[in-house]
């Protein structure tokens, strides 16, 4: 078995490649395996790479950017094919693609894990043990956020430990007009819905500075009207007035992913359960 | 007893503030000749504001005639008046105090609101002079009516952010910090004693429109005030303000 470790590599993922990490991805799950099918072909395969044996595909790793962060990143696919799990391929995988990132000055990368049950196993148990293996620390759970009893956990990890911040970034000026402009359901989810929001860099005199209760509640009845479950929010930390309309509306706290943004600007995941109601 | 400055953090740049201070000062340069002679009294004479010149009221108090009851721009000088200064100590004087408390009071409400604000303490300021003596014929000129508005809504909005003072014993020169509420409250006061005892007869410092104005700066700042503003401004209120981000700390607000 050994000898299999000593002979695989890793190396980037082509276009050639994609047809059999697909089918690894769809072996372990079907919804997997379409969403990583569509998000592939979507935004491309660059940061992904594949671990072979020869020619045989094995398995896959990669990580994408987070747009408008420092030096943020999230870990993309990585599964491995049934018969090479458990000799330690997977971490392997998982170090080398880290090791390029932090050559490449990644500051921290996260990863979302489901917690789906079949027949009483949970399937991706495995995965969440390489990775808390490897150094990453669980910062929020998300319940019931892919379907009704299928929480996903997210996890981070520090390329360097220091970085990790003590305080909190009070950015005072920062007072953005933010506009909710649509709604969606959130990819590999069922019934699972964010809102669209954008900043707009000056009010008008008489303007609302930011979205208020009544704005929260028109996307939360959109979302009912829709059929949705649950709705999922996320914004920075530095906002000081998005807080009063979203517990007035019902809006609970998650958690937090820390230093998301840069070093002491989280990212703050907060959740609307409609079927309470 | 003099105030430096205050431990108030500044938010928004308060272009407002900026503009009123250089109004007041090339006013000071240009119009008024910086003081020398004769542009000082020609000018206090034409942009001061006269009561007796808009009520036509009998002068009771015998205020001696300084310019003339055809002087002056009648009821517009009630808003050229505050433009204008009597002195380099005046203008310095007045000019300081708006540096200082002026910046966070226009960050509570944004800058054209600030404007609005200020011109309308000044009016309040000199109908309240006027008031006190409707007779007068001393013309009346001075930022320090609407800068009064500005410290009554210091007062309201910031009352517990220290204020350093400085204090000169002779040649000992040291500072002491004070909270806003003791700073401003005493300077009220002093003008109301200074409103009771003087009689008006003199020229000299409008008490009554430092009162009208900083009455007029505590009313109208609850309609000008712009709470979202508020929100991010860590001194704001009598108690520490509570972070916005804190609401999650209760255990119902959390998933
Ligand atoms: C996740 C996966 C890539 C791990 O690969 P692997 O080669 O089996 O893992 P490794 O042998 O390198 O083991 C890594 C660590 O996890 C631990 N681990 C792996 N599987 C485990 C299991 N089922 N239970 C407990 N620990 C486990 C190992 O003990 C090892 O820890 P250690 O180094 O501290 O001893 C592989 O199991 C896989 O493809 N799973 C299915 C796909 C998947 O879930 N992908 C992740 C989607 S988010």
């Amino acid at each position: 078995m050994n000898q299999l470790a000593d002979r695989c590599v890793l190396r980037s993922m082509y276009k050639s490649d994609l047809h059999s990490v697909l089918e690894i991805i769809y072996q372990h799950d079907d919804d997997d395996g379409e969403a990583a099918e569509e998000e592939l072909n979507d935004l491309g395969l660059e940061g992904h790479h594949v671990i072979v044996d020869g020619d045989t595909v094995l398995g896959a790793t990669g990580y994408r950017p987070v747009e408008g962060c420092d030096q943020t990143y999230y870990l993309s696919w990585t599964y491995l094919t049934e018969s090479a799990r458990g000799q330690g391929l997977g971490k392997r995988m998982l170090r080398e693609a880290m090791d390029e990132l932090a050559n490449q000055g990644a500051r921290k990368i996260f990863v979302k894990v489901s917690d789906y049950q079949e027949d009483g196993v949970n399937i991706y148990g495995s995965a969440l043990a390489m990775y808390k293996s490897f150094g990453f620390k669980e910062e929020l759970i998300s319940q019931d956020f892919y379907d009704e009893g299928e929480s996903q956990t997210i996890l981070g990890y520090y390329f360097d430990a220091g970085s990790e911040s003590d305080d909190d970034l009070q950015v005072q000026e920062e007072k953005p007009v933010i506009r909710f402009n649509g709604l969606f359901e959130i990819a590999e989810t069922e019934g699972a819905y964010s809102f669209a929001w954008t900043v707009e860099k000056t009010k008008g005199f008489l303007n609302k500075r930011n979205f208020d209760a009544q704005d929260v509640q028109v996307g939360l009845d959109a979302v009912r009207d829709e059929g949705g479950r649950k709705v999922f929010l996320t914004f920075p930390s530095n906002l000081v007035l998005i807080h009063r309309p979203l517990q007035a509306t019902g809006f609970k706290y998650v958690g937090r992913l820390k230093d998301y943004y840069e070093a002491g600007l989280h990212e703050l995941h907060f959740s609307h359960d409609l079927s309470s109601w | 007893m003099f105030p430096i400055k205050d431990d108030n953090p500044q938010v928004a740049t308060p272009y407002a503030v900026y503009a009123l201070l250089a109004l007041n000062a090339v006013a000071w340069l240009l119009l008024q000749g910086a003081g020398s002679s004769p542009a000082l009294g020609v000018s206090i004479c034409q942009y001061g504001f006269i009561p007796a010149n808009v009520t036509h009221a009998s002068n009771a108090l015998n205020t001696p005639e300084v310019c003339g009851l055809t002087a002056g721009p009648g009821w517009l000088a009630v808003l050229s008046s505050m433009f204008m200064h009597g002195s380099w100590m005046h203008v310095i004087g007045n000019l300081w105090f708006l540096w200082i408390f002026g910046d966070n009071v226009e960050d509570a409400m944004g800058s054209l609101r600030f404007v609005i604000f200020y011109l309308l303490c000044g009016v309040v300021a000199a109908l309240a002079q006027m008031f006190s003596n409707p007779g007068s014929t001393i013309p009346m000129v001075g930022a320090s009516g609407a800068i009064g508005g500005v410290m009554g809504a210091y007062i309201v909005l910031y009352p517990r952010v220290k204020v350093h003072l400085l204090f000169i014993l002779v040649f000992i020169f040291t500072t002491f910090r004070v909270p806003a509420i003791a700073m401003l409250g005493y300077w009220i006061v002093i003008q109301v004693v200074g409103g009771m005892t003087s009689t008006g007869a003199t020229g000299g410092t409008a008490f009554w429109a430092h009162i009208g104005g900083f009455l007029a700066g505590a009313i109208l700042i609850w309609l000008f005030k712009d709470e979202e503003l508020l929100e991010n401004h860590p001194f704001r209120g009598w108690r520490q303000a509570r972070n916005p981000i804190d609401i999650w700390d209760d255990p119902d607000n959390k998933a």
